[in-house]
């Protein structure tokens, strides 16, 4: 199908496939930037801030504005952990000129966070661990990627369909 | 060009294959098709899908603290680059199909810019045509035509008709070409070759009646015919 093509035609079709990945992408960066956090919309995955969020919320952040209150919602990433932590700001020391430091804590939890953090951390530094203050929510629409986390075999069951659909299709 | 069959109810189909072959017919009379507008628009679009596959991969490297001021500057310029294209596409190309220049003996030289469009759920083909001399003098033509002249009931492009359209509606290709411009006029006079292009409604009276008499007498010949005309 594609072997009829004129060259010119043939980089315009892969210009416009090209197009619509780099837009989704970019337009995720220039989220990034707006907001200032690398990853500016997470999936909530536990259930540590029921009733306030369930599993499978989608949250926007926010990270402009260090100055991080007491009952404000936050995403943190301890270092060397890669799932991102969503819960409240119970405690705040410093602020200034001295380093903003938090201490967070699940609303569903009994304890506060001191043991999710790394060892022999005690408080989340403001500027570096924190992703982004939560300002809006959609609830419910992220649960698909908990799902496919959840269990691999439905990626696979996915691309499969996806394949099976681009051949059926011819598009 | 292999005769592709096209689903005749598709009106993307219709044009894009139409504008494939406007090209490929101009090109064979030694039009100079020039690709300026095309390689503005690559151009354009390419630079931009270099800069986001440069920033994922930066960016997949470094992480975000060390890339963030270079990122504000990379989603600046691609929605730039991408609003340029959006503009060309818009605003320069207009539905450009053809673009070039002849230069012969009975013309002189010459060139053409050829762009179609169609409306929504209706199918028929407008071309804008702008031809201009070395003088400066710049003719502009706006035409259109039913799809039905230059697709038969398959969906397969028949060349003739739809050259001999062109040939008759833009005098410089008449000139360039005059022996497709003298076969419009013949087309034109026989009733037989009109008939079949005319449209599906009237093609419809034509047929239910044999149709009928057909599977009323010996369903056999309807057969046949059809094996004749696949």
């Amino acid at each position: 199908m594609l072997g009829g093509l004129q060259p010119r035609q043939l980089l315009t079709q892969l210009l416009n496939f090209a197009l619509v990945l780099s837009t989704a992408f970019m337009l995720w960066k220039g989220l990034s930037v707006a907001t200032d956090s690398p990853s500016p919309i997470v999936v909530v995955l536990s259930g540590s801030m029921e009733p306030a969020f369930q599993r499978g919320d989608l949250l926007f952040l926010w990270n402009r504005g260090q100055n991080t209150q007491v009952g404000e919602i936050v995403v943190y990433k301890v270092k060397g952990k890669d799932i991102p932590i969503v819960h409240r700001v119970v405690r705040r020391y410093g602020g200034g000129d001295e380093p903003l430091q938090l201490l967070t804590k699940g609303d569903n939890n009994l304890a506060d966070d001191t043991e999710l953090y790394a060892r022999g951390q005690d408080y989340l530094t403001r500027s570096t661990d924190i992703i982004g203050s939560v300002v809006g929510y959609v609830p419910f629409v992220g649960y698909v990627t908990i799902l496919l986390s959840e269990h691999p075999w439905l990626k696979t069951v996915l691309l499969g369909l996806m394949g099976v659909m681009v051949v059926l299709q011819r598009e | 060009m292999a005769a592709t069959k096209i689903a005749v109810y598709s009106i993307p189909d219709l044009k894009n294959n139409t504008d494939d072959a406007l090209p490929n017919y101009l090109t064979s009379l030694k039009f100079k098709q020039s690709h300026f507008l095309t390689d503005v628009r690559l151009a354009l679009g390419y630079s931009a899908v270099i800069i986001a596959a440069i920033t994922f991969y930066v960016d997949y490297k470094l992480g975000w603290d060390k890339t963030k001021s270079w990122t504000f500057w990379a989603v600046l310029i691609y929605f730039t680059l991408n609003g340029a294209l959006t503009f060309w596409i818009w605003d320069v190309e207009k539905g450009n199909v053809f673009a070039g220049e002849v230069d012969q003996p009975s013309v002189g030289r010459q060139s053409l810019s050829v762009a179609s469009s169609v409306a929504k759920h209706t199918p028929i083909y407008n071309v804008k045509v702008e031809c201009s001399n070395p003088e400066g003098e710049t003719k502009f033509l706006e035409f259109s035509s039913p799809f039905t002249r230059w697709y038969d009931v398959n969906g397969f492009f028949v060349a003739k008709p739809f050259q001999q359209w062109l040939a008759s509606e833009i005098p410089l290709i008449g000139q360039v070409d005059p022996k497709n411009k003298g076969g419009e006029a013949k087309a034109a006079a026989s009733a037989t070759e009109n008939s079949e292009i005319k449209g599906s409604v009237q093609q419809d009276r034509y047929d239910t009646p044999n149709r009928l008499v057909a599977n009323d007498a010996a369903p056999t010949s309807t057969r046949s015919r059809r094996g004749k005309k696949g």
